[in-house]
């Protein structure tokens, strides 16, 4: 008995805990709906519209700061982004509801380069299926959603990365 | 009816890992697990069942008041959220199958009367004029767990939910959910809201 008890100490204690894992996978969007067009500004003042960008394939991830699982994949994203770029595609985070202060000194704990939009207003958060923060899509070259994430992800994950590249 | 099963209740906290061995030797039955952090006090209860996992943990309501007032509430509104029996709550769906909710179908049982939980929609219709900003009344919006949601498997959220009870309440929680195909009603009893700093 003392055995079992060990031994479930020492697989209790290796396992993630559950409340900070990262959830798994993508859902393929069978409908695969028409990405709600947006224009918005990112930290240097410079306005992203999202049509401009129809012919590649983008990673759409919906946050914010106080949110611990945005938090937690933002470096996942940042090394996806890091491989993705190099392949002409875009990954953008829009912000939901804070102010560029707030942001800004975000980035100085998880520092990342790709676009940080800003939906102040959360107008933008409300025109797509969104529901909780975060969540993500990816989108196709031709403007669809194709894929969505619930929760954090392992962005660089290569099985996840595989499923975005196949839609070039 | 749907069945409803009664998840026994524990009325002593147990250490996680004493509750979480049944899951190690892969019981499938639903299990709660009620744990108490060692540095802040703070309980939680977490129930699984058929790979799906709710976890509710306390938030004192120094915690809220502070989150709040710190995004634009007023004193006075960040105390009526922070008095409302707040949890940090983790919804996971590690089943195979899509699992969805509502909110609007939970129950709070507090001395034998049922009530709903403070959705987003309860908040949003609750606001005085100047009472929260527009900034503020995103940030509880979006901070909250989703009033409806649909996962897929691996997906989850994080968000806060709210009892509308006193500080240091006792009630159970009527769960209602859709796994695949398969209605579940389930309740976990015994949930505490976090006491008034005053209080411990």
């Amino acid at each position: 008995m003392r055995g079992l008890v060990v031994a479930a100490l020492l697989v209790l204690f290796s396992l993630p805990a559950g409340a900070q894992q990262a959830g798994s996978g993508l859902t393929r969007l069978v409908d695969a709906p028409p990405a709600p067009d947006f224009s918005l500004l990112d930290m240097d003042g410079t306005v992203f519209r999202l049509s401009d960008h129809r012919g590649r394939v983008l990673i759409v991830n919906f946050w914010a700061t106080w949110c611990p699982p945005c938090r937690e994949e933002m470096p996942s994203m940042q090394r996806a982004w890091e491989q993705l770029r190099e392949e002409g595609m875009l990954m953008i985070g829009i912000n939901v509801g804070e102010d560029e202060d707030t942001i800004f000194q975000f980035t100085a704990d998880y520092p990342v380069d790709f676009p940080l939009l800003m939906d102040s207003d959360s107008a933008v958060t409300g025109r797509w299926p969104v529901r909780g923060l975060p969540t993500t899509y990816v989108v196709d070259p031709a403007g669809r959603l194709v894929y969505q994430a619930i929760g954090s992800r392992e962005w660089d994950d290569p099985a996840l990365l595989e499923l975005v590249r196949a839609l070039r | 009816m749907m069945p409803v099963l009664r998840v026994p209740g524990r009325v002593k906290p147990i250490p996680a890992l004493l509750c979480a061995i049944p899951l190690l030797l892969g019981s499938s039955a639903a299990t709660v697990e009620r744990g108490v952090d060692a540095e802040t006090g703070l309980r939680s209860w977490e129930w699984r069942e058929a790979g799906v996992v709710l976890r509710l943990v306390q938030r004192l309501p120094d915690q809220t008041r502070a989150f709040f007032q710190a995004r634009g509430f007023s004193g006075a509104a960040s105390d009526r959220i922070a008095d409302a029996c707040i949890f940090q709550t983790i919804f996971r769906n590690e089943s195979a199958r899509p699992l969805g909710y509502s909110l609007d179908d939970w129950r709070v049982l507090h001395r034998g009367e049922r009530t709903t939980l403070m959705t987003r929609e309860r908040w949003d219709a609750g606001w005085q004029e100047g009472e929260a900003s527009q900034a503020a009344q995103i940030a509880l919006r979006w901070s909250l767990l989703p009033t409806r949601q649909h996962f897929e498997p691996g997906d989850y959220n994080w968000g806060m939910t709210g009892y509308g009870l006193p500080p240091g309440s006792a009630f159970d929680l009527e769960l209602v959910l859709r796994l695949g195909e398969q209605p579940m009603m389930r309740t976990i009893d015994g949930i505490v809201c976090a006491p008034d700093r005053e209080a411990n």
